[in-house]
């Protein structure tokens, strides 16, 4: 029998905006399939070792709660994060999640905070927030069922924008994506992921929990070769229901 | 007489008599409009009143309403923004209404609902003699913003308003942090030691999506005695010490859970309150009420607590509620609760969260000065309504409709059903307008999970509203069962078919999001002959 081990990181502190129902869609999307899940919840000053764990997911955060973990992220945490990275375990991370996993995080007042550098990509703050509905395309999701069309929710007041070292996660279609300008949202490099659509993103769009999950599975287990197929009508509905009504 | 400012009123009378002829609401127009003609309309003509102020992220409107059910109860005349027109517009058209022309009025107190949003701008147009603060939830960060900013707002309209006395949410760490170290008359309201009720503890462990799971001043996490939901509870900071603080209104134990009310025993002091009339009391006291006291001399008039009031052992007999219960003696630990006379009270909304707005209303009373006799008799016998657990009986069926905005009220709603014994028809009607919040990944951070434990007793889920795929979606990752649930956007259909199949005796209970509560008020109005949202 399969197994997964997914690890929420800090999931008392990011854990804004119905980020659970990631891990949720996640969960249930591999339990369904008969495949065995474990879910550990590794918050500050928690052990933190990422070979333990297939999937890792990291959320978003009030700046309040934010501040609080930094420091342990930052000098506790930090050498594993990179290790599983390079190692290519999944990741999934959402808004503040994902800018921590950048370079640096540059405030109104000009000032650098110096994230994790794991990733080749910065964050600068922006007075205004970018706050909607967003819908935006991903290639590597495309398939004959799947026209890779990913829908969430966005907001924030960071501007993220992206070295060579990565790429976009998709192209967008209709919001603000990374920073409003070059139509780019998100980031992939080796196999994290990186969204600002944040809370429901998994649950509302199947095909990329599936993607990760066959991602994950196929890393861990040689003799893996697809996931099996489950009735998706309800999301289908969700998600079509939102595409229609955004693109319109 | 300032003709701009009589023009004012004028303008906004007629526009509310015609609102009311069109059968419209108009509970924001007409103060709009009168703020346009005259800017200082409601900083003028509010200026006479005694205002209470009650905010927070949930229960304001219920609260809201057990307070006006004690000033009734008290014979104080008030006005109120019943239809929970909760900002600037809404809460002059409630003064205008009240006012002459000239913008004087007989009745002198104002009970005030105010957004939490809005607290801090209204605050430099009306000042309150008494703010209550319910509780802080994280609630619509599409439009509030992120939870401290909502905190910093309300601490901001309150340090405007230097001569309110506070009523405070001794259990919530951000709410209690309101009065601290403040050398104003602060109030604190919350349960004074864990409970159980049958063989459950009522109240939840720790749970990951806590809003306030980290000190506000130091950020070291806090400890709890106990939770009664959320963060609320008996917290401690272990790094700087700041707890919850003592309480003067505390519920002892929650005896009974119904799905219609719950039976508690509550602390009610009573201050000693002035027999005076305004102009002879002396030294004079605090200005509250004081044109209540010339108008009620027995209560209105407030004088300090009595210092001499010692022990902390309260008498105990009579197991009937709303008596004051004398004879054995209860302990309580003085650090938890101050001494008074404790009651039995059978509180007429039933769920958890709606102790809470009990006991922030009966301590708004005892910031008053009014007996504690009159504030158990109104929490025995208010009546909420407007979508807040408002009941609709026909042909031996009940509709419930109870209102869910954010995952801390969901979950209270979710626990409430769990209090439910018989078989039941559920509906979920989810909007994302601007009102509602555009944003409904917070559908994710409620349990539904919970329901599982009731499905048997749910015969049929109908999810409705713009997000009625989403919410199905939700309960399907909740492992709800798939084959109960059917989307049905027709609002008539939709009543029409869940009633049919709810047997007699039963109870179909809706839950919507503010607006879809809205919608569906309209059509239930028009097939129940509900009362106008606006009296």
């Amino acid at each position: 029998m399969y197994e997964l081990n997914i690890c929420h990181l800090y999931p008392d502190l990011l854990n804004l905006y119905g980020d659970r129902g990631n891990i949720i869609a996640l969960k249930k999307r591999a339990q369904w399939r008969g495949i065995n899940v474990n879910i550990s919840n590794v918050t500050i000053g928690d052990r933190f070792d990422a070979s333990e764990h297939d999937i890792i997911y990291l959320g978003g955060g009030q700046d309040f709660e934010q501040k609080i973990l930094q420091e342990d992220l930052l000098n506790e945490k930090a050498s594993e994060i990179r290790n599983g990275i390079e190692n290519d375990r999944v990741f999934l991370c959402i808004c503040g999640g994902y800018q921590l996993l950048g370079k640096y995080y540059k405030t109104c007042d000009g000032k650098e905070i110096e994230f994790l550098g794991a990733l080749d990509l910065w964050t600068i703050a922006h007075e205004d927030r970018m706050i909607g509905n967003i819908v935006f395309e991903c290639d590597f999701l495309k398939s004959e069922t799947c026209d890779g069309k990913i829908v969430g929710f966005e907001n924030h007041s960071g501007r993220t924008y992206l070295g060579p070292g990565v790429k976009p996660l998709g192209k967008v279609l209709k919001g603000n994506g990374n920073n409003g300008e070059d139509k780019s949202e998100g980031a992939v490099y080796r196999n994290v992921f990186c969204s600002y659509s944040h809370g429901s993103l998994l649950p509302k769009n199947p095909a990329l929990t599936d993607y990760l999950l066959n991602l994950a599975l196929k890393q861990k287990y040689k003799d893996f070769t697809f996931l099996a197929p489950l009735d998706d009508h309800l999301e289908e509905l969700a998600h079509n229901s939102m595409i229609k009504r955004i693109l319109k | 007489m300032k003709i701009r400012l009589a023009f004012s009123i004028l303008v906004a009378k007629l526009t509310i008599k015609l609102c009311r002829l069109v059968q419209w609401g108009g509970t924001s127009l007409p103060g709009k409009l009168a703020r346009k003609i005259y800017p200082d309309v409601l900083k003028e003509i509010a200026k006479n009143f005694s205002i209470i102020m009650v905010t927070g992220t949930n229960g304001k409107t219920t609260t809201t309403r057990i307070i006006g059910q004690i000033l009734y109860e008290n014979k104080i005349d008030y006005i109120t923004n019943r239809s929970g027109a909760n900002l600037a517009d809404g809460i002059t058209t409630t003064f205008i209404e009240a006012v002459s022309l000239k913008g004087k009025s007989s009745t002198l107190t104002a009970l005030l609902e105010v957004d939490e949003a809005a607290f801090k701008s209204i605050t430099d147009l009306v000042k309150p003699d008494t703010v209550v603060v319910t509780n802080f939830f994280r609630d619509q960060l599409d439009r509030y913003g992120e939870l401290y900013t909502t905190l910093n707002n309300v601490a901001s309209g309150i340090h405007k308003s230097p001569k309110a006395r506070l009523v405070l949410n001794a259990d919530d760490s951000l709410c209690a942090s309101l009065g601290r170290e403040s050398d104003r008359e602060v109030i604190y309201y919350g349960f004074g030691t864990e409970f159980t009720h049958g063989d459950k503890a009522v109240g939840s462990k720790e749970t990951l999506n806590s809003d306030a799971t980290f000190c506000l001043f130091c950020r070291s996490k806090y400890r709890y005695e106990f939770r009664s939901y959320g963060h609320l509870g008996r917290f401690r900071c272990p790094e700087c010490g700041y707890e919850r603080p003592v309480s003067h209104v505390t519920c002892l134990s929650v005896d009974k859970l119904t799905s219609s009310n719950s039976e508690i025993r509550v602390i009610i002091p009573e201050k000693n309150t002035c027999r005076d009339s305004a102009d002879t009391c002396n030294p004079p006291c605090s200005p509250g009420l004081n044109a209540v006291c010339a108008e009620n001399p027995s209560y209105g008039i407030i004088h300090e607590p009595d210092e001499n009031q010692t022990g902390f052992q309260h008498p105990e007999k009579d197991n009937q509620t709303g008596q004051q219960l004398t004879g054995t003696k209860h302990l309580i630990q003085p650090d938890i609760a101050l001494p008074g006379n404790v009651y039995q009270v059978k509180v007429n909304l039933p769920g958890l969260y709606n102790i809470y707005n009990a006991l922030a209303a009966a301590a708004c009373g005892y910031a008053l000065g009014l007996p504690a006799e009159n504030s158990v008799k109104a929490l025995e016998s208010f009546e909420c309504g407007f979508g807040r657990m408002e009941t609709i009986n026909t042909s031996g069926k009940t509709i419930k409709l109870i209102l869910v905005k954010n995952p801390t009220g969901f979950d209270q709603v979710i626990d409430y059903l769990l209090t439910e014994e018989k078989n039941m028809q559920l509906a979920f009607l989810i909007n994302d307008k601007t009102a509602d919040g555009t944003d409904i990944s917070w559908l994710w951070d409620v349990n539904f999970e919970k329901l599982q434990a009731i499905q048997d007793y749910i015969e049929n889920i109908y999810v409705s509203g713009i997000r009625a795929e989403d919410m199905a979606v939700r309960l399907k990752y909740a492992d709800i069962y798939t084959d109960k649930i059917s989307i049905q956007k027709d609002y008539n259909r939709l009543i029409d078919t869940a009633l049919s199949r709810t047997a007699e005796g039963n109870c179909f209970y809706i839950l919507p999001t503010y607006t879809a509560m809205l919608e569906i008020r309209k059509v239930l109005k028009k097939k129940f002959n509900l009362k106008e949202f606006w009296k």
